[in-house]
Formats: C-alpha cells, structure tokens, sequence
C-alpha cells in the first residue's frame, strides 16, 4: 500500500466518522401542530383555549351539532321523517321492540364517544394545578357546566330515566384522565349527584358572563333545575329556576323580538333568552352535517318534518306558527321547520337552554301544590306568543303546561326525554309509519344501546347492555 | 426537439475525445453463430482506450505501442480478453452467449451481487416485462409477475394507486405496501392526495425508463433495510446507457378501453323495474292507495322518462403512450435520455390520466479510479378523477341510486339539476365541478466512485425524491355541493422534499492464495430526512357562473392553512459474504437504523440477516450430469422491520389544535402517545431451491418461508369514556408461512420456432397468533373484519345470512354459528361468524409465449382462490326496499312474491324489510377469478426489409389487457379485484384494454 493510498483511505475513514456523529438532533423531531399537554396546559391563558376545544366539543354532530336536537324530537311526537329522505335518522323515525337501531348504531356510538371527549376536555381544565384566580376560576366553573351538561346527556339517553330506577345503571363516571380504565356503570342516581355537584361548583365559581355560547353561572344553575325536574325534584327543580328567572338578569323573549330571534344565528352578549347555546360560526361548522340541512327545504336533504298534530297546536295569532311554514314534500302536504333557518355563513346554533324553559319548569315544579304560581309561571310565556291564556286546573293543567313546553321547546330535542322523565307512551300521529305510531314507555329502544365498540373494548360493561340490544 | 437532441449528444462526446494514439487495430466481433454483435465494447487493458463495435460487428481502434490486451465485451455475451499479437493489424473475436447462470448479476440493496453469490430470495424483472403497457403506474405492471407478490386494483382510475402485498400481510393496522427503492433512493410511495380520491406517487415514473426490477422477499435480501424492510423492498433500477454509436428507439401504443367485468344481475332497474318494485314495496308496506299514487308520483311514475344512468357515466376510454429514447456513449462516458408522454381515460366519464416525462443519466469515468454520474428523472402528472365511495358526486354510485324516472337532461337538453330525489346529477357535475390533481415528481441523484485500491471502492451518492402535489376542486354554486355555499373551490399543495445521502465501502479479497475463499464486505453510513409541506385553502361563495373554478374568485375565505410533517433516519449498515470455490457462499448483514418517528427511549434498532448457500451444481460429482446448468440451495433468517403503522409524532401524548369555537383557538387531547412504541418486528426464515438443467430449456425456484412478527402496532381499542378511542400500542405477534412456485420451460426451441411456458404459484397462511389478553379486535381499518387469536388476519366476520323464508318472505340469519336454528330478528337473536378472508390463499399467474419467424405470441393468465368479497353499498340497492327512494339492481327482481317461492332475495318492503340491508354474509360473495392479464400478438419485421430503411428493428402489435374475466361466484356484483380489502367502493369500474403498439429502434 502506498503512502498515497494509505491517506486516502484515512481520509474515507475520517468522512465517515465525521457524518457518523452526525447531531442527534437530526432524529428529534417534535410535532409541527400539536404540543405535549404539559406545554398545552401551561398557563392561565392555555386553559382557557383548552375551554374552547371543550365547547367545540358538544357541536359533535352526534351531540348538539345534530343528534340530540334532532332525535329528541323525532323519538317523540314532534318530528317525522319525511318518505323522501336520505336515511338519516330512520331507525329513530320508526323504532320498535322488533325495528330500529342496533348495537353498533353509528349515532349512539357518535354520541358516547362525543360526550366522553368533552368530559375529557373538561376534566382536565378541572383538574389543572394552576393557581387560582379569578379567571381560573370562571374557566374551571365552566369546565364543570360541560361536564355536567355530557353527563345529562349521556344519561338521558343511555339509562332509564330517573324516576324509573334511581338505582338503575346509568353511566360510568370517569373524572380523571386514565386511558387504560375500564369502568363498569354507576348507578342514575350515582350520575346525577356528580351533575348536582358539578353544577353546584360552577355556580360558586362562575363570576363572568361573556355571551350565550358560554356557560355562565345563571346558565349552569338553569341546568341545574333541569335536572332536577328529571329527578322528579320538584322543590329543588322551582328553586333553581326561580333563582334564574329573578337573578340572571335575562330578558324574556316577546311576540315582538320573537321572529329576529330565532333568525339569528350571531352568538348573544345581550342577554336575552339563550342562557347558553352551542355555537356554529361561519367556519367552525358541520357544513352539511349541520342540523339546518336535515330541515331546510332549499339543499338536498329536508328529511325531518313538522307533525300535524303538532302544527295544530299553535293558534292562529301564535307567532310560533311563523315557524312552521307549510307546502309539500314527496307529493304530500308538510309542515316544515325553520328553527335552524342559517345554513350558510355563520349556521344556527343550537339553544341547550332558554329563560323560557325556567318559566315552564317553575310552573311544571309549582304542580300540584301551587296553581296559582304554576299558571302565572306558564302564561308569561302564552302571553309573550300570543297564545290563548292557560286557565285550567287539576291534571289538566299540568297536560297544559306539558303541551305548552312540547310547544315552545319544539326540535329543541327536549320532548322525547319529556315523556321519558315522565314515563309515558309515545302517542304520534299519523305522519309516522303504522309500525310505531304508539311507541310504549316499555319498548326497549327508548333507551340507546351501549356501543357495541365500548364493550368490546371495556370488559366491565360485558353484561351490562341496555335490555333487549 | 431531435436536433436538441443531436446538439447536446455532440457536447457530450466533444467532452470524450480521445488522446495520443499510435496504431490501428480492426476487427469484427461476432456471436457463436457468427452475427455480428453491435455495441460491444472493445478495450486496451488496463486502460481507458477502447471503442465499440458498428453495426456490421466492425471496430476500429488505435492503441499504444504498450498495448498488450483487448478486453470485448457485450451485454449477455460475456467478456473476452485477447493478447494483442505485436505485428496484427486485424484482431477477429468470438464471444460466446452467457449459459451460466453464474455471472448473471442481480441488483440488491446497495449494489449488485452475481446470482451465483445470492443466498436470499430476490425475484427480478427486466424492462420487457414492464415496458409499454396500458398502466398509469409500475406497481400494476407487477400483478402476477413475481410468485408471493400480490398486486391487486382498488380502482380503474387512470393513476390510482396498487394495493402490493408481499408474502403476506405483517402488520395489523400499518400498510402492507413495499419499500421503494428507486436507483438508491428509498423513496416516498403510496396515495398522496388529500383532497382527490387517488395520487399514486409512482405515476410520474414511467415504465419504460425501468431497466430491472428486483423484488426483495426474504431477510438475507431485505434486512439491509432495515426498520422499513419487513414489507419487502422493490429496488428499481432506471435505464443506463451502454456505450456504443448512439442508438434510438421510438415505443408508441394506441388503444381504447371498457369495462372489465359486468354482471347482468347488477344492472340498475329501468324505469318500468323500479316502478313495478316500488308499488310492490309499498303495497307490502301496508301503504294506502292514496298514499301509494302519491308516493309513485313524486319517485317519476307518469312521467315517461327511462333514463340509464350506468350507461351515460360509462364510456369507452381512449389509451396513447409514446416514448422516445437515445443511448450511447464510449469507453469513458455513457449517456441515456429519454421521454415519454402517456394519456389514459378511465370507463367513466372524465376520468383521465396524462403524463409527460424526462430522464437522463450520464455516467463519467473521469479517471481510472473516478466514476461520476447523475441522473434526472422528472415527472409531471395531470389527472381528473371522480369523487368515489359514498361521495353524492360519485357518478359510479349515483347510476347505482339515481332513479331512472329522472332523466340528467331536461327536455330542452339542458341539465336537470332540480327533481332528483334528493342526488346530485352526476353527469351535469363531472362537466361543471372541477377535480384535479396536478403531480410533479423529481427523482435524482448525483454520485462519485473512488477506488480506492483495486480491491477497495468508495461510493458517495446523493439522492433528492421531489413530489409536488397541487390538487384543486371547484364545486359550482348551482347545483350539487358546492350550492348550499353559492359555489366553492379548494386548493391542496403538498410537497414531499426527500433526501438522501448514502456512503458505502465495498471490499473484496481473496482470503486464500489460490482465490478459493474470497470475501464481498460493505460498510455504509446513510442520512435521510422527509419534509412534507402541505398548504389548504378553501373560498366559497362564487359569482353566479361555472367558468371562474379557482378560490381567487370566491368572496368568503372559508379555510387556510399551512402545516409540516417529517421523519428522518441515521443509519449505519454492513454486509459481508465469504465465498468458497462458489460451492459455499455464506452472507450476513447488519443495520442499525435510527428514526424520528420513535421516544429518545427507542431511537435506535439493530437489525441482521444470515444467510447459506451451497451451490451444488459446483460439485466434482455434478460434473458427470452436464445437462443440469444450475442446482443452488440456499437459506436465510434474520430480523428486520416495519414502520409503517406509526404516524410521524405518534409516540408522543399530545394536545391537538384546531378545536375551534366562535373563531378562537381551542386545544383538545389528541394522542395518548406512548413513549415505548417502537418499530414492528419481522424475522423472515427462508429456504429455497434452485434448479435449471437442459440449457436453462427447463428452471425452476421453490422457496418456503415462515416469518413471525412480533411488537405489532395496534390501536388498541380503549373504552371511550377514557376521551380516546384507541391508543397505538406494540402488542400481538403473527405469522406468515407459505410456499412460492415457478416454472420456466422452453418445450420447443428451434431455428424459427421457440414456445416458452411460465408459471407460477404462491400460497400464504397467516395466521395472528398473539393479542394483548388473547381478546379479539375488530380491525381498526376494517370494522367488517375480526383480528382473533389462532385465525388468519383480514377474516370477514359478521352475522351469517339464512336465506329467505318461504312461508312470508322474511330475511333469515342464523342464530349461532352450529346453524341450528334461524331467525329474522337482525340484532342480537343472529350470530357473528367468521365468513372467510380478504386475501386469497392462492394466486399467481400462467403465461405462455411462442416465437414464429417474426411473429410472437403470448398470453398470461392471472389467477386468484379463495378470497371472499364483500359488497359494501348492496344495502341500498339489494337492500329488499331499504333506501326505497334509491334505484335497485336486477338481482332485486328475484324477490319472494307469494308463499312457498324459494328465492334468497326477501320479500321487498318500501323502506327495508327487517334489516336485510343490514351487514351479512348475504352481501359476501366468493372473489375467486382468472383473467386473460395479456393477449399478444406481435411480429417483428425482418432484418433484411428493415435494414434498407437504416433500422435495426421494427415491431408491431395488437395487445389485449384484461381481455375477459371468468368468475366463480356468479353472484359478485363488480370487478373481482377490490383491493386487499375486498370491499367494493364504487370506484371507476377497472378497465379492458385494447391496444395496437409499435417499436422502432435505429
């Protein structure tokens, strides 16, 4: 080997070296939009972006993007599917104990696993170990609001209602994060205590209103006296809703903002009527997947209508009616629904809850021991929609007051867990197939499946499938 | 554009002229059968004097008075050194044809090895295999050429990628596609799209750029890639120039295609069809009269409209491909340039494909110890393709459920664009909706070669993968999805920006002083890192017109972002192989890979091979049977990976953006990470025979393999009360095994006549042997499929269909699996049973050519057993009423009507009678095939006509693709090939292709 050789092979040798220690930073590559959630929940100010991903949360399309406003209403009396649709939602049109949704429904599985990412998403803003302050504070009352609000959701639909079996499965119940958990069902009442408390905590700790898109401290006692009413908790259920009504500082809606309210599809800071709404803006939206599609007659799909006995209910000088404008549909008369009427630009947004509602749940509450509250609580809603005046008395007026909140709650998805709670048949007319024009408090599929995914995954829920799926 | 061509060659060999010279020598090479042989290269050795021969075998060239050898060589026939006689002037060579299988060299991971030397299982392919065919991309040029390789369509859309399976499927939930290696460069591969149905980035490499293709299939070949090999590594060499008068080649080919495979019981109803069904459907319904008419009415009845959907969104594609190439150069340089512009039209309407390619390589030796070269390979791609699957737009589906009592055109021939229950007009759409895909790709290198010493090489390459997507949409604001926002455009660009820089060191020596034992030895250091950019941006709210189709001309600014995504790779690897008297060759290799991809915990992965070989047909008592010209055995093992199943910052628990509210930022838990996830694993054993006797007249391979794979990565399943749905965890193990079969025979050769047959077979059994509690898991990618302990991955698994009762029409399923009784309740009371695979458990190809004079004609047939195909939108239009408003396929027609019929399509109900629509093996149909792959027929003008017109050959032919398609289940409704998957989509209808080629070469 020559002298010359010998330096070139030593020169090799040195390259390769050279590129072998090549930075070790060559293969640490951190994630372009993500962060770890150490950095993501740093600060004050991270919190409160985290708040947001919780909100955009509930505008799944199998929460209140669309499932629960829709269904609410289309299990009950209120909406059908129109013959001429595109087959969303028929398993919940037409449903019976031999007809309708299995185990694998892609819309129960939407809506589980939808309401556990917003649990999530708000339970790792509750337990953050930031410093308190006010502004912590009023995030983490909110954070607790959307809990409580996934956890309604979830056991309204997963579980019999309250006044069934308290002591019935309802939920499981899951405040810390753990990936690897496999928790079996808590009882109803063990989910409704956890929404009391929740609920209880975000009251205590909200100090801000920033507009109805938001949970604010009289919007999360407003669910509060939902959910009592759903326990049958009549006293509890007035209380809350009085507090809202006489504190809020909210202002009713009137015949006459009644039509540009419901127009609108801008977020509220004016305080009237929506004490919180789920928000869709002119991007963040469900494009086709909003609710307005199913429901406008204009694009591709106006599958849902407006039942006819439901239509007949408003009076002629009901500015409700205006709602509700008639033509046809698959060659048959309709009703249709213009609750949602923003499809492009900023979307509808979906009300959660009313100042409306708090009068209807104080007049309900009021029953049977005080009349006389519950028929001026009621008609300080007949009154501002030009509605005939409630007069009744005894079981007939609390049938009013139902009829009046089947009315003004109308697609708001409330009806169905109205007779839930209340543990009635679903009566419907006759725009919905003979097979389940009667849907019995009985029928199996009043309640939804546990996702057929979540037991597979979660062995504790092995036998602890809703009866019948 | 030829004189370009003409002015740049001249350059080139301005460059190369020779230098001092003393005498003349001349000659003539020829062949054993005394042809003359152009091109071969004739050298003074030891130097870089040489030339090559003319097209009468002729050569002229002069040498130094030093000169003491010529070394002839030519391609296939070997080299020849011949002493240079002091007083010559004419020196004549004979060189002999390569029969020896021995010094045939066979491209591996970096480098070559003679076949002679391989101890691994590496199947090659060579440009004629590939080149000029009515494909968008290499990868479906592949199906049924190699034995194991599983190439199958998802798609007829000119340009959609190939679903490639090597021996088996190794990884639950990554992809099973090989790693590309394209002239060293493990490229980006796969769909890149992101806002089209399909981006194959291979389309921008033409075919016929392709000089081999070595398809690495066991560990002795695969492992010295490491972490990305256990898919199999296809290594593709592009063309090189070889030295010589510059010689051209014209390729051109012509044709028109149609759909592949029809079936008459999946013709959509006609008008009368669907009416009659519909009122049967409702009268079953229990509808009234009223209600029934009314019903009728709004569907089309009355209105005399008949229109065929399928036949107006199906057309006859057009197929042109032209390529031209010049090669040559001398001793010291070489060149190779060519182009190429390709246009597909796929069976349905605006489906189309164009391409339009460069290559050039150029290879310098600019010393006696210096090679440098670079090559260029750029692509441009341009592709429209309609949306697919359950997209509205999608025209395949839409014939499928638009009604035929609702005609695409009004009566004054404008579009309908109203009335149409609900669908978009498809046909209007494909016209006005814009779908593009606009794919550059830029594959080059540029690499120096020092030799050290005689027995010691340096070779520094750096190699750049370049793919730029720009993909735009335009949903007009008439009608269809973009109507609901008064119009809206997209606009996708993507860009991959991957680099590779590789410095290997190969090392020979004879270890013994006779050459008896001789060593092969490579050290390698590589670097890589792949940059992906991508950029989306969306406006909506267009002027009222369909002629302004770009995001410029929206008023609202819907969407706009930007972001990155890459990985790298350290990597240093070495082979070494030791060859004893070429009896005994013993290989190993190692790797040591370093990702991105992976925690600091994890980096680093050590991957090796071992590999035997003995070459029997070398042995003294071998001497005595002269017929047998190749007898090898040989066997490998070792370990290497896959990564394919983890995403670029999947080890990490993250919190994602982009959960927005109001237009404020959100942030939301997006990953569970883990920071133990590391690569899958794959330890591939192989052994294998090779055998050729009778003058290779009669050769064949058999190898069985069996590969566990361990350290699977999974989503696993969580409950989703946890926030999450899955976590990717490394758990599950599973195994591969099978056998490989190929045949060559030459049953006739004669001075005019020679019959060729290949053949071959592979089977496969996979079987999952490992999941985390021994649970069962429904394929995160497929949830119609079970991955369970003990079964193989890819088993269909749903409920088990029963028929239809005769009494009353109802659906049955069967209520267990022992079928021992039925029921017509779907959910709950019917079973879920494993109903066979996606994969089949035989396929591989018969092919057969015959050579006549001039004329050739060959045939291959592609076969395919046991796989089972499921037909994934059969609920709507076998669905027995549900999705009434939709239209129905003949198939419906055989309904039960009245008590007693035996039929197995239920009594149809408006709206769905008890979920027959719903998953069963009712929609599961048996998926084995054999389709005439090619039909040829060419013929070769003779020499002597063609000789006069200064050619050296001239080719014309008439070739059939996909010619006819035998299926055994007469009742799958599509093409057979549905993806490895087997899951029908809809998608643009594979095609039949007919196409008249010719080849010119001067």
């Amino acid at each position: 080997m020559s002298i010359k050789y010998k330096f070139q092979t030593l020169l090799v040798i040195v390259l390769l070296a050279t590129m072998s220690s090549c930075k070790k930073s060559f293969i640490e590559l951190s994630a372009p939009t993500s962060l770890t959630p150490d950095q993501a929940l740093a600060t004050e100010a991270d919190l409160k972006v985290a708040l947001y991903g919780a909100y955009a949360g509930m505008r799944n399309v199998d929460l209140f993007g669309r499932s629960l406003p829709v269904m609410g209403d289309l299990m009950a009396d209120n909406a059908y599917q129109s013959s001429l649709n595109t087959n969303r939602y028929t398993f919940f049109n037409d449903y019976s104990d031999t007809k309708g949704a299995t185990a694998t429904d892609g819309n129960a599985l939407g809506m589980w696993t939808a309401a556990y990412n917003v649990i999530l998403r708000a339970n790792n803003i509750i337990n953050s170990t930031i410093a308190a302050n006010a502004n912590v504070n009023q995030y983490k009352g909110e954070a607790y609001a959307l809990r409580a609000l996934a956890y309604f959701t979830l056991v309204r639909n997963f579980a019999k209602p309250y006044a069934d079996n308290p002591d019935a499965l309802g939920v499981p119940i899951v405040t810390v994060y753990n990936p690897d958990l496999k928790p079996a069902r808590n009882k109803v009442s063990e989910v409704y205590a956890l929404m009391l408390a929740d609920l209880n905590q975000a009251y205590t700790l909200m100090t801000s209103f920033t507009n109805s898109s938001m949970f604010s401290k009289y919007a999360a006692k407003a669910l509060q006296a939902k959910v009592y009413l759903h326990m049958g908790d009549k006293a509890n259920a007035k209380t809350a809703a009085l507090d809202v009504i006489n504190n809020s500082g909210f202002s009713p809606l009137t015949t006459s903002n009644h039509a540009s309210y419901w127009a609108n599809s801008v977020v509220r800071t004016d305080k009237l009527e929506t004490l919180y709404e789920v928000s869709s803006d002119a991007v963040a939206n469900l494009s086709f997947d909003a609710i307005g599609y199913l429901y406008s007659q204009t694009g591709n799909y106006g599958d849902i209508l407006c039942s006819d006995d439901l239509y007949a209910l408003y009076g002629a000088a009901d500015v409700r009616k205006a709602l509700y404008p008639t033509g046809t549909r698959a060659g048959l008369p309709s009703v249709f629904i213009n609750k949602y009427p923003v499809t492009t630009g900023d979307l509808s947004d979906t009300k959660v809850l009313r100042l409306s509602e708090m009068y209807l749940i104080a007049a309900e509450a009021s029953l049977p021991t005080n009349e006389a509250d519950a028929l001026t609580y009621v008609n300080f809603i007949t009154s501002r929609r030009g509605a005939t005046p409630i007069l009744s008395t005894g079981t007939q007026l609390l049938e009013d007051i139902l009829t009046e909140r089947r009315k003004e709650l109308a697609f708001e998805g409330d009806r169905f867990h109205d007779l839930q709670r209340l543990k009635r048949d679903v009566v419907r007319s006759a725009n919905y197939p003979a097979t389940s024009r009667t849907v019995p408090y009985t029928v199996f599929r009043r309640i939804l499946p546990i996702p057929q995914s979540e037991i597979d995954a979660n062995a504790s829920l092995k036998s602890q499938q809703n009866t019948g799926y | 554009m030829r004189k370009l061509v003409t002015v740049f060659l001249c350059l080139v060999m301005s460059l190369l002229q020779v230098q001092a010279q003393n005498r003349t020598l001349t000659g003539k090479v020829t062949d054993e059968k005394g042809n003359p042989v152009v091109g071969a290269s004739v050298l003074v050795k030891g130097t870089t004097i040489g030339t090559t021969s003319k097209e009468d075998g002729q050569y002229s060239l002069t040498v130094p008075s030093s000169a003491k050898e010529l070394v002839v060589s030519a391609l296939n026939l070997g080299t020849k050194e011949i002493k240079i006689d002091k007083n010559a002037s004419v020196i004549n060579v004979t060189l002999t044809a390569v029969v020896d299988n021995l010094e045939e060299v066979v491209v591996v991971g970096y480098g070559t090895k003679k076949k002679s030397d391989l101890t691994g299982s590496v199947a090659t392919l060579k440009s004629a295999d590939i080149e000029s065919r009515p494909f968008s991309s290499v990868d479906k040029a592949l199906q049924g050429k190699v034995a194991g390789l599983q190439s199958v369509a998802a798609s007829g859309q000119p340009g959609a990628s190939q679903n490639i399976v090597i021996r088996g499927v190794s990884s639950i939930s990554g992809s099973s596609n090989p790693l590309w290696v394209i002239d060293g460069i493990p490229v980006n591969s796969g769909d890149a799209s992101r806002l089209q149905t399909t981006g194959n980035l291979l389309s921008t490499l033409n075919p016929n750029d392709i000089e081999s293709i070595s398809v690495l299939k066991d560990a002795a070949s695969q492992s010295i890639y490491g972490s990305r090999a256990a898919n199999g590594v296809i290594v593709v060499t592009t063309k090189k120039g070889k030295a010589g008068k510059t010689r051209f080649r014209f390729d051109t080919e012509v044709g028109q295609s149609n759909t592949a495979y029809k079936s008459d019981k999946y013709r959509p109803l006609n008008a009368t069809e669907y009416l009659n069904i519909t009122r049967e459907g409702l009268v079953n319904l229990g509808a009234s009269q009223a209600s029934i008419d009314a019903t009728l009415a709004a569907l089309g009845q009355g209105t005399g409209v008949d229109f065929n959907w399928l036949d107006n969104v199906s057309r006859t594609g057009t197929q042109q491909q032209y390529n031209l190439s010049a090669e040559g150069g001398n001793d010291k340089t070489t060149f190779f340039i060519s182009g190429g512009h390709f246009v597909q039209e796929g069976t349905t309407i605006n489906s189309k494909l164009t391409r339009t390619n460069g290559n050039i390589r150029v290879t310098n030796k600019a010393t006696d110890r210096l090679t440098l070269g670079v090559n260029l390979n750029v692509g441009a791609v341009s592709q429209r393709a309609p949306l697919n699957g359950g997209s509205f737009g999608n025209p395949v589906l839409s014939s499928y459920f638009l009604l035929p009592t609702k005609s695409a055109y009004n009566a004054d021939g404008s579009w309908n664009l109203t009335n149409l229950g609900g669908l978009h007009n498809t046909i209007a759409l494909s016209e006005i909706d814009k779908r593009f895909l606009r794919q550059t790709s830029i594959r080059g290198s540029a690499f120096a070669e020092y030799r050290i010493l005689d027995n010691l090489k340096f070779r520094s390459q750096y190699g750049v993968d370049y793919n730029v997507l720009e993909e735009d949409q335009y949903n007009n604001p008439r009608h269809g999805d973009g109507a609901a926002t008064n119009g809206r455009a997209y606009s996708y660009y993507t860009r991959y920006f991957n680099w590779v820089w590789t410095n290997t060191l190969d090392y020979q020596q004879n270890l013994t002083k006779g050459g008896d034992l001789s060593l092969n030895a490579q050290v390698g250091y590589e670097a890589q890192k792949s940059s992906g950019y991508f950029g989306s941006l969306r406006a909506d709210q267009f002027p009222p017109t369909t002629a302004l189709t770009y995001p410029a001309s929206g008023a609202s600014p819907y969407a706009a972002s930007a972001t990155i995504s890459e990985y790298s790779f350290v990597s240093q690897f070495a082979t070494a192989s030791v060859n004893y008297q070429n009896r005994f060759v013993l290989s190993g290799s190692f790797r040591r890979d370093g990702s991105s991809k992976f925690s600091p915990s994890n980096k680093y992965g050590n991957f090796w091979s071992v590999g035997g070989t003995w070459n029997i047909d070398r042995e003294k008592f071998m001497d005595d049977l002269s017929f047998v010209t190749q007898f090898k055995l040989r066997s490998s093992y070792g370990v290497n990976g896959s990564n394919t199943a983890i995403g670029n910052y999947d080890a990490l628990p993250l919190y994602g953006y982009g959960y927005n509210y109001n237009q404020l930022p959100g942030s939301a838990p997006a990953n569970v990470g883990d920071p133990n996830l590391t690569w899958e694993l794959n330890k591939p054993f192989n052994v294998g025979i090779d055998v050729s006797v009778l003058k290779n007249r009669i050769s064949f391979t058999a190898e069985y393999y069996n590969r566990t794979s361990a350290s699977l990565l999974l989503p696993v399943p969580l409950s989703r009360t946890s926030g999450f749905s899955t976590a990717t965890r490394n758990i599950g193990t599973m195994k591969n095994a099978g056998f490989e079969f190929s045949l060559n025979v030459v049953p006739v050769l004669k001075k005019d006549l020679r019959w060729e047959i290949d053949f071959n077979i592979a089977n496969n059994k996979n079987t999952v042997t490992s999941l985390p509690g021994g649970a069962d898991i429904i394929n995160p990618n497929n949830s119609l499929q079970l991955i369970r302990e003990g079964l193989p991955i890819n088993s269909f698994f749903m409920r088990e269909w029963a028929g239809v009762n005769p009494a009353n029409g109802d659906p049955l399923w069967y209520a267990d699996d022992k079928h021992n009784a039925t029921t017509n309740v779907y959910p709950g009371a019917a079973a879920r049973v494993v109903a066979g695979n996606s994969l089949p458990k035989y396929f591989g190809s018969l092919g057969t050519t015959l050579n006549f004079k001039g004329f050739t004609l060959s045939a291959q047939f592609y076969y395919n057993y046991g796989n089972m195909v499921y037909d994934t939108w059969g609920a709507y239009y076998l669905g027995s009423g549900f999705g009434a408003t939709y239209n129905k396929v003949a198939r419906q027609l055989d309904r039960w009507q009245n008590p007693g019929d035996i039929t197995d399509i239920p009594k149809y109900v408006y709206n769905g009678n008890k979920n027959a629509q719903s998953s069963s093996t009712r929609y599961l149909n048996q998926g084995d095939f054999i389709r005439l792959r090619e039909l040829q027929v060419g013929y070769n003008l003779p020499k002597s006509l063609i000789e006069k017109a200064k050619l050296t050959n001239v080719n014309f032919y008439v070739r059939g693709t996909n010619l006819f398609t035998w299926v055994k289940d007469k009742n799958l409704p599509f093409d057979p090939e549905q993806g490895t998957n087997s899951a029908t989509n809809l998608n643009v209808f594979i095609p039949r292709t007919v196409t008249v080629g010719l080849n010119v070469a001067f």
